[in-house]
C-alpha cells in the first residue's frame, strides 16, 4: 500500500437511511410511533434486566467495587446460552401475540363483535 | 476500559450496549423465524382465497402472478404491517446502536488498521485515484455509509452482520462453510483464489487456511471494508491479500486465477454491471477453472414462492437494496451461460434461502 495519507476523520453520526423521519407502514403513523417505542422499551429494560443479571454475579463474586467490576465481567460460553435463553423467552413473551393473532379474522367471531374488548 | 473480544468478533464497547444490541439480534431472529413464516402462511392462504374468489386472475400455466397483486392481497393482513414495521425498527436500531458503540473507540481502531498496514504494506493494494461509482455507494442494508463512505464501516458492518445473522456467523462459521464447499477445478490445480466482493474477508481467510499454498486475495469496492478485512487476516497472522477494485474491472491478468468465489454479491449490484462482472470473472479465469457462486434465488422460471417474492421486494424497497429486483427477475444461469460458463448446481448450504452454482470456464 501507499504511503498512509492525511488521518481519516471518523464522523460522529452518519447514515441517511437511519436518519431523516423514517419509514412508515400504518394509515396512522401512531401505531408505527407505538410500536418502535415498545421495541426501544423492550431493549431499555432487557439492557437494566441484563445488567441486574451482571451485577448480582459480580457480587456474589467480589462484593466490592461494582461498577467497574460490571463492565469488567466477560460471560463464559455456559453464561451465554442461559442467558440467550432468557432473552428468547422474554421476547417471546413481549411479542408472542403478534404471532398468535397475525390477524383480526378469528374463526367463529362475528364481525360486530370486533373491537369489544 | 478494553472488553476484548468473543473469539473472533469484536465485542461492543460497553455492557449497556453489549446488552441492547443483544436484544436486537434476539428480536430479529424472532421477527425472522417466526414472524416471516406467519406472513407466508398468512398471505399465501389469503392469495389462494383471492384466487379461488376471482379478485386476483389465476396465472396460465408457466406464468406467475403479478407482484403487484401479491403485494395488494398480503398488505390487507393486520400482521404484514406490523412485522414490516418490526424488520425495518430493528435494521434501525442495529446499525445506531452498533455505531455508536464503536465510534467511542475508534481512534484505536483506525490507528489499528494503519499498525497492520504499516507492517504488511505489501497485502493491501489501494489505488489512491480510485473512485467508488456512485451505483457502489448506496447504503446497501441501511449500513451508514454502506460500504464505501464510513473509515469504520468495516468493523460497523463486522458487528452489524453478526446481528443479521441472529448469531449463527458469531465465529464465521457460515464463511467456513462456503470456503470449504468453494469448488475446485478438476485438475487440482490450485495456485490462485479470488474470494470477489470479499467485504471483511471472512471468507478470504478461510480459504487460505483451506488452500495454503495458494495466493489468495480478497476483492472489494469498499476501501473500508478492505482496510478492516486486512487488519484482521494481519492480527490473525492469516497472509491474505486484499484489494480495492470494482468486480468488474479487477486489474488482473487473462487467465490469473483457479477458483473464484462470490457470496451474496450479484443481487447488490445493477443487471448491467452483474453481465459485466460475469464477463470479468470469465476472463480472469484460466480455462478449468471453477466459479462458485452463493447467491439470492431468482425467479426467472416462476420457482419462487409468492411469499419469498413479497419479502424480496419488501427488502428491496426497505433495506436499501435497490438492485435485488432486477437480480431475482434476471436469468441469471442463462447470463452466465451466455458468458461462456458450462452452469452446474453447486454443493448445498445450510442457508436454504441461497442457490448455489458452479460456474466453469471450458478448458
Amino acid at each position: 500500500m501507499n504511503a498512509p495519507g492525511p488521518k481519516v476523520e471518523v464522523p460522529q453520526s452518519l447514515g441517511e437511511e437511519i436518519g431523516g423521519n423514517g419509514r412508515v407502514y400504518f394509515e396512522n403513523v401512531v401505531i408505527d410511533n407505538l410500536l418502535d417505542a415498545l421495541l426501544e422499551l423492550s431493549a431499555a429494560v432487557w439492557t437494566h434486566h441484563d445488567r441486574a443479571l451482571v451485577l448480582e454475579k459480580v457480587l456474589a463474586a467480589k462484593g466490592i467495587d461494582v461498577t467497574g467490576a460490571i463492565e469488567e465481567h466477560l460471560p463464559d460460553a455456559a453464561e451465554i446460552a442461559a442467558r440467550a435463553a432468557e432473552r428468547d423467552a422474554y421476547v417471546q413473551g413481549v411479542f408472542g401475540s403478534f404471532i398468535r393473532r397475525p390477524t383480526g379474522n378469528l374463526p367463529g367471531r362475528q364481525a360486530d363483535q370486533k373491537g369489544d374488548i | 476500559m478494553e472488553r476484548g473480544q468473543i473469539g473472533i468478533l469484536p465485542r461492543p464497547t460497553s455492557l449497556a450496549d453489549e446488552s441492547y444490541l443483544e436484544f436486537v439480534t434476539t428480536f430479529r431472529k424472532f421477527a425472522i423465524q417466526q414472524g416471516f413464516p406467519t406472513v407466508a402462511a398468512t398471505g399465501e392462504a389469503a392469495l389462494e382465497k383471492a384466487l379461488e374468489s376471482g379478485e386476483v386472475a389465476r396465472p396460465a400455466e408457466g406464468g406467475e402472478i403479478p407482484l403487484g397483486d401479491i403485494r395488494r392481497v398480503f398488505s390487507k393482513i393486520p400482521f404484514v404491517p406490523t412485522w414490516q414495521r418490526f424488520v425495518r425498527s430493528q435494521q434501525e436500531m442495529m446499525w445506531r446502536r452498533t455505531r455508536e458503540s464503536f465510534v467511542k473507540t475508534s481512534d484505536q481502531t483506525m490507528a489499528d488498521m494503519a499498525a497492520a498496514e504499516a507492517s504488511h504494506p505489501e497485502r493491501i493494494h489501494v489505488d489512491p485515484d480510485f473512485v467508488p461509482p456512485d451505483y457502489t455507494r448506496c447504503e446497501i442494508h441501511c449500513q451508514p455509509g454502506g460500504y464505501t463512505d464510513d473509515p469504520l464501516g468495516g468493523l460497523v458492518f463486522h458487528y452489524g452482520t453478526k446481528i443479521f445473522y441472529e448469531g449463527f456467523n458469531d465465529q464465521d462459521e457460515l464463511h467456513v462453510e462456503l470456503a470449504e464447499k468453494t469448488t475446485l477445478p478438476d485438475d487440482g490445480k490450485i495456485e490462485r483464489i479470488l474470494d470477489v466482493g470479499c467485504s471483511i474477508g471472512q471468507a478470504t481467510t478461510v480459504l487460505k487456511d483451506l488452500h495454503p499454498q495458494a495466493e489468495v486475495t480478497g476483492l472489494d469496492v469498499g476501501l473500508p471494508m478492505i482496510r478492516y478485512a486486512h487488519m484482521r487476516a494481519v492480527q490473525r497472522d492469516k497472509d491474505v491479500h486484499f484489494k480495492q477494485a470494482l468486480a468488474e474491472d479487477t486489474g488482473y491478468a487473462d487467465g490469473h486465477f483457479d477458483m473464484v468465489l462470490s457470496y451474496i454479491l450479484f443481487h447488490e449490484v445493477p443487471v448491467k454491471k452483474m453481465k459485466e462482472i460475469i464477463a470479468e470473472m470469465f476472463r480472469i479465469l484460466r480455462p478449468g477453472g471453477k466459479f462458485s457462486i452463493f447467491e439470492f434465488p431468482n425467479n426467472d422460471k416462476g420457482q419462487v414462492s409468492a411469499s419469498h417474492r413479497f419479502m424480496i421486494d419488501y427488502d428491496s424497497k426497505n433495506n436499501c437494496e435497490p438492485y435485488s429486483p432486477g437480480f431475482v427477475a434476471s436469468d441469471f444461469k442463462g447470463i452466465l451461460e451466455a458468458a461462456g460458463f458450462v452452469v452446474e448446481p453447486g454443493p448445498a448450504v445450510s442457508n436454504d434461502f441461497l442457490q448455489s452454482l458452479v460456474a466453469t470456464k471450458p478448458a
